[in-house]
């Protein structure tokens, strides 16, 4: 077969075809200190100047040779822009909203700020991408990101009282969700009009917090309208345990789910069915954090050997991880290709 | 099995021997308004929790006995539910919201009357990390197993929890972390209460999403809670350590 590039490996990969090789690529975050000491664009300021988030963002490629360029580094870029209370930390610790200070009570409170798209931190991000589309061209995938309205929900109501509204109102919930994905459609469409050629939607409707049937009854159909008004490939990422919901994710027409280590790949795989490509799930905390390049790539052994399409981290990685540890998924995948070629 | 047909129906949630007998034990020679009060707590029906504890009271039922029959055994129900993926967290809490109903009726009396709780704890969510849902759900099953627990509230420092430990001489501190970046703030706590001679003053109990055994070994954590319901076991488990300890 011959050699694609990385856009044209990432597009088979997420359409379920065949590939020259699979994909490295993660959809929510690879930046890490090291990286920002080596190319001097450190967390706050990264995640606020266009200029330092492309700097920081191009090390995926320039550094570690993945298959793709992810810019959006945390999941606060909208709730900031909205005017939820912000913890913007320091270089080794992500961007916090405050959620026991919500700024909204109920839906009717949702409303799109007038300046929502030229906010300094979502306009950080589309500049981001428009600077990283024209030095790496076209045939490098940018993966945009814009939050679900579940993951805004949780920002601006606060994660208690948004989960006590889900029983104590659903049709109130309902309402905000549909009133909130708003800002979903409006942040994306702005990235993919700056060059984006994916994206990533994070909606945190996890195992660890809510029933399956919770993602059937408020989400399944948002999603399924997002997959079919979006001009791009979706990626959703949902961390924890999800593979009770993976079923339904794999009806919602989405190209692909980016998935956790706590489901097991070839558990996972079984679950949708090849109705979705599945992108994922090298252990964060443990593996990519503080073991060695050796159980790395036992991991992505256990992913391709399962049929997992896209390889990665399960989620933004730890920002103390290895260079070494993500270099050990490229060689995993490298590894992988050689042992299978011989037998 | 129960006089209560609904409570019957939840036990049956119940599938563990030892916890069949231990919680079926505590269940089934109550009275029907206990029983009561145990399923309208699981079903996180706030106002019926309520009524029927003031109404308890006025009969002359003690506080302790609507406690141990009646909340402590739907909130146990709640726990075994909640740790076998049967319900989530909404539904926890507004079980819990339901068993404070109840609380704020039995609450004053219990405090006026002087009985001693299981142990005393405060929780918070350590420095850079906002995230408290987890800190919160531990709190409530703590608090539904009797334990005083002081909140201490999130991006909490070693100082925080030093200056906690001063105010309120728990006997257990209880940290969580969401973030692969904050956890390490534990180890930072731990160490900060051995540097300043609190070490072995307090016992420290460690969980959240990423925090495992082997990371509550490294950093030199007493106990480490997987889970909400696992943090109660554990705590538990400190106090009879710490018991025997004094005897």
């Amino acid at each position: 077969m011959k050699t694609m590039t990385k856009k044209e490996r990432v597009f088979s990969a997420l359409n379920r075809q065949e590939v020259d090789r699979p994909p490295v690529a993660n959809p929510t975050s690879v930046a890490t200190v090291e990286m920002m000491d080596l190319v001097d664009a450190p967390f706050p300021e990264a995640c606020r100047s266009a200029e330092l988030n492309a700097r920081l963002a191009a090390t995926e490629i320039t550094e570690f040779d993945f298959d793709s360029i992810a810019p959006y580094f945390s999941i606060i870029q909208e709730s900031s822009a909205i005017g939820c209370d912000m913890q913007w930390e320091q270089k080794d610790n992500w961007p916090t909203v405050r959620m026991s200070n919500p700024i909204w009570q109920s839906a009717s409170d949702v409303k799109v700020p007038k300046d929502f798209l030229e906010h300094k931190d979502t306009k950080v991000i589309i500049d981001s991408i428009k600077i990283l589309r024209k030095e790496f061209g076209n045939d490098i995938p940018i993966i945009g990101k814009t939050m679900g309205p579940w993951t805004l929900a949780y920002h601006v109501f606060g994660v208690e009282k948004f989960l006590l509204g889900t029983i104590d109102n659903p049709s109130e919930t309902k309402l905000a969700l549909e009133k909130l994905k708003e800002f979903t459609y409006l942040f994306g469409e702005a990235q993919i009009d700056a060059g984006a050629d994916i994206l990533t939607v994070p909606d945190h409707a996890t195992g660890d917090l809510v029933s399956g049937q919770y993602y059937k009854t408020f989400l399944q159909e948002l999603h399924t309208e997002m997959a079919e008004n979006f001009k791009v490939p979706l990626i959703l990422h949902i961390c924890g345990q999800t593979v009770d919901r993976m079923p339904a994710i794999a009806e919602t027409g989405m190209h692909a789910f980016h998935f956790d280590s706590k489901n097991k790949p070839q558990e996972a795989m079984n679950a949708v069915q090849n109705k979705i490509a599945l992108v994922g799930n090298i252990n964060n905390p443990e593996t990519l954090y503080s073991k060695t390049t050796t159980d790395v790539k036992k991991e992505v052994f256990e992913c391709l050997n399962a049929g997992v399409q896209i390889i990665a981290p399960e989620c933004a990685i730890p920002l103390k991880t290895k260079s070494e540890n993500l270099i050990a998924i490229t060689e995993g995948v490298s590894d992988w290709i050689s042992e299978h070629n011989k037998n | 099995m129960f006089e209560h047909e609904g409570l019957s129906k939840e036990f049956e949630f119940v599938t563990k021997e030892s916890e069949i007998k231990h919680i079926g034990d505590s269940i089934k020679n109550t009275s029907l308004k206990m029983q009561t009060i145990a399923f309208a707590l699981i079903q996180g029906d706030q106002d019926t929790v309520g009524q029927i504890t003031k109404e308890c009271l006025e009969d002359g039922i003690t506080a302790n006995e609507i406690l141990d029959n009646g909340l402590l055994n739907g909130m146990s129900i709640v726990g075994v539910k909640f740790r076998d993926n049967i319900i989530f967290v909404p539904e926890v809490l507004i079980a819990a919201r339901a068993m404070k109903a109840g609380m704020a009726h039995i609450e004053p009396i219990l405090s006026e009357s002087g009985i001693e709780p299981p142990g005393k704890v405060i929780m918070g969510t350590v420095k850079g990390d906002l995230h408290d849902i987890g800190k919160n759900l531990c709190i409530m099953m703590l608090r539904g197993a009797g334990f005083t627990v002081y909140d201490l509230g999130v991006d909490t420092s070693p100082e925080d929890f030093a200056d906690g430990f001063e105010e309120y001489q728990p006997d257990i501190i209880g940290m969580s972390a969401l973030l692969t970046t904050t956890m390490p703030n534990m180890g930072r706590t731990i160490q900060y209460f051995e540097d300043i001679g609190l070490r072995d003053e307090v016992r420290l109990m460690v969980g959240g999403a990423p925090v495992t055994q082997e990371f509550a070994d490294e950093m030199g954590a007493d106990a480490y809670g997987e889970s909400a319901i696992d943090a109660v076991e554990k705590a538990k488990e400190l106090i009879l350590l710490l018991k025997d300890l004094k005897n």
